[in-house]
């Protein structure tokens, strides 16, 4: 019998690639033979943004980034600055930072578990899951008036302290995800559909991971205990009760499970710094550099200063985004803009595995192997 | 002993000097060696590669590799100086795969070209774009508009013919 080889193309518009991605797909019947991935529909051009922009005035772009988790990259971006100019962050700015990120990882992880589950097309997740982010969304809408682009973070610290009944309002908020996290347990995780479409599919072994650079709940699925929070801890992490989520099964599934385990993780997290969080100022009171008009010294204000200088030099910083590793590479020149910024962006770098994962597998199947990835294309083209 | 004097214990002729870079080691490599300290990082555990950064600095280039070692959790910077006007270095690539993607946006966005890349073409941008962004002399008021042809594949070009409505 005769056969050719199909040339397939998916996307850029389709519904389960969360955006704007192209696949030119190589086909022997249904199995993809090679798979090309087409991206860039959405760059912006932000790196180059940053280069015209003061320090300040940058912070709003980093949200839009990886805008289903914009508080990460807030805090990846003023971290490397901090780094940079060797600012000391109050204690309690610290709290909250980690407080609204871990509380971003949850919406993140809400939106992946609905995302995913609707490409396979099971569509009630989805309403749950934007159900529960709706009440996070919330918290951040008493917190600093947006709802996904916070611009929240400052160098230094955070812009605004919390407000009054801003914490009964979170524990009414653990307390209902706890009982959540167990109805998504035991409607999704067991389910035998959901457990055929994901079990041995997109597998990926831990050499192969590492070595695709790939980071996050992503690598950790495949067994590698790496969690930037405790290999190399900043914030508040070291004092913080929690575990790194692992399996070791490689697949999609294990990279679903690590997921719906991190949201229990930050839940816990939550509910320490509930407890704990200590009265201070939000934002540093140090000396911030030098004042470009008169050339004095900016002191102690009650506010940050919106021309912020630091010294000439470069400094590259990550946190554990809810997607792995993000870091930001800035290269400062000691006037008021950056030189250079580079964004280590954790959907950019885990993509690049996908050409290897998928061969061999089916269509549907790629789409799953590709929701587990859990990319947003902001973060992808940025 | 931090792990960038290792490096330049093992490879003295190919490391120009060594310092820290916020707490993490700073090597800086000749461009032509970089290959084989490359390998040599890889040897010594790092098998992470976190980033691959390219900064125009008008009179030069410089790309920065962040590495990363799972084993021993530790960081080390290396760092290349490149000539204006043929920035070139060799593709790490055969090393870490996640390279690939990396080092083809470094080309696309800042111009340095890797060799021994097997596919260094453009990824953000399209294909026939004009110039580097990220270069300091790249021309911004030059407009460029890109298109999806009859083939999926992008056409690009500077006065706007290749759109439906012109200007």
């Amino acid at each position: 019998m005769e056969t050719e080889e199909l040339l397939i193309n998916m996307g850029p518009v389709h519904p389960s690639t969360h955006g704007v991605l192209r696949f030119k797909l190589r086909m022997d019947g249904e199995i993809i033979k090679e798979c090309t991935v087409v991206m860039g529909y959405l760059h912006r051009g932000t790196e180059k943004l940053a280069e015209m922009k003061t320090y300040l005035q940058f912070i709003p772009y980093t949200d839009r980034l990886d805008y289903i988790s914009a508080m990460p990259n807030n805090y990846a971006y003023v971290k490397a600055v901090e780094e940079l100019a060797g600012i000391e962050v109050p204690l309690r700015a610290e709290y909250i930072r980690v407080l609204t990120v871990e509380l971003n990882r949850i919406v993140n992880h809400l939106v992946f578990m609905g995302s995913l589950l609707l490409d396979l097309g099971a569509s009630t997740a989805i309403m749950y899951g934007f159900r529960e982010r709706e009440k996070a969304l919330q918290l951040y809408e008493m917190l600093c008036g947006a709802r996904m682009t916070f611009s929240y973070f400052r160098i230094g610290g955070v812009r605004d302290d919390l407000p009054d009944d801003f914490m009964s309002k979170l524990n009414e908020f653990i307390k209902d995800m706890e009982k959540r996290i167990e109805d998504y347990k035991g409607l999704i995780n067991g389910n035998e559909i959901f457990m055929m479409r994901m079990k041995g599919i997109g597998v990926i072994s831990a050499e192969e991971a590492i070595n695709y650079g790939m980071t996050g709940p992503s690598l950790r699925g495949s067994g590698v205990n790496y969690d930037i929070r405790k290999i190399e801890p900043y914030s508040i992490y070291p004092d913080l009760d929690f575990k790194a989520c692992v399996r070791p099964e490689c697949d999609s599934y294990a990279r679903y499970m690590v997921r719906i385990d991190e949201m229990e993780e930050s839940l816990h997290i939550l509910r320490q710094i509930a407890d704990t969080i200590p009265k201070s100022e939000v934002v540093a009171t140090q000396k911030y550099g030098i004042a470009p008009l008169t050339g004095m010294p900016y002191t102690a204000q009650t506010y940050f200063p919106r021309i912020f200088i630091p010294p000439a030099g470069e400094a590259y910083s990550r946190i554990e985004a809810p997607k792995g590793e993000l870091g930001f590479y800035v290269v400062s020149d000691g006037t008021t803009k950056p030189y250079r910024v580079k964004i280590r962006s954790p959907s950019f770098c885990n993509l690049t595995a996908i050409p290897k994962m998928v061969v061999g597998l089916k269509i549907p199947d790629l789409i799953a192997a590709f929701g587990t990835i859990d990319v947003v294309l902001g973060d992808v083209d940025r | 002993m931090n792990a960038a004097e290792e490096l330049k214990q093992a490879l003295p002729a190919s490391v120009v000097s060594t310092g820290m870079q916020v707490e993490k080691p700073l090597v800086l490599v000749k461009k032509e060696d970089l290959l084989e300290v490359a390998a040599k990082v890889k040897e010594m555990g790092f098998d992470h590669l976190s980033v691959v950064t390219g900064v125009d600095y008008v009179d030069r280039f410089e790309v920065i590799y962040n590495f990363f070692s799972y084993g021993k959790k530790e960081n080390l910077v290396l760092k290349v100086v490149l000539d204006h006007e043929a920035p070139e270095v060799g593709s790490l690539t055969s090393l870490w795969k996640g390279a690939d993607w990396l080092e083809r946006e470094t080309y696309d966005l800042v111009g340095v070209r890797f060799t021994g890349h097997p596919n260094l073409t453009r990824i953000l941008l399209p294909e026939g774009w004009k110039g580097h962004p990220l270069r300091k002399d790249y021309d911004m008021s030059v407009e460029q508009f890109v298109t999806i042809g009859e083939d999926g594949e992008d056409i690009v070009s500077t006065d706007g013919s290749n759109l439906l409505r012109r200007k």
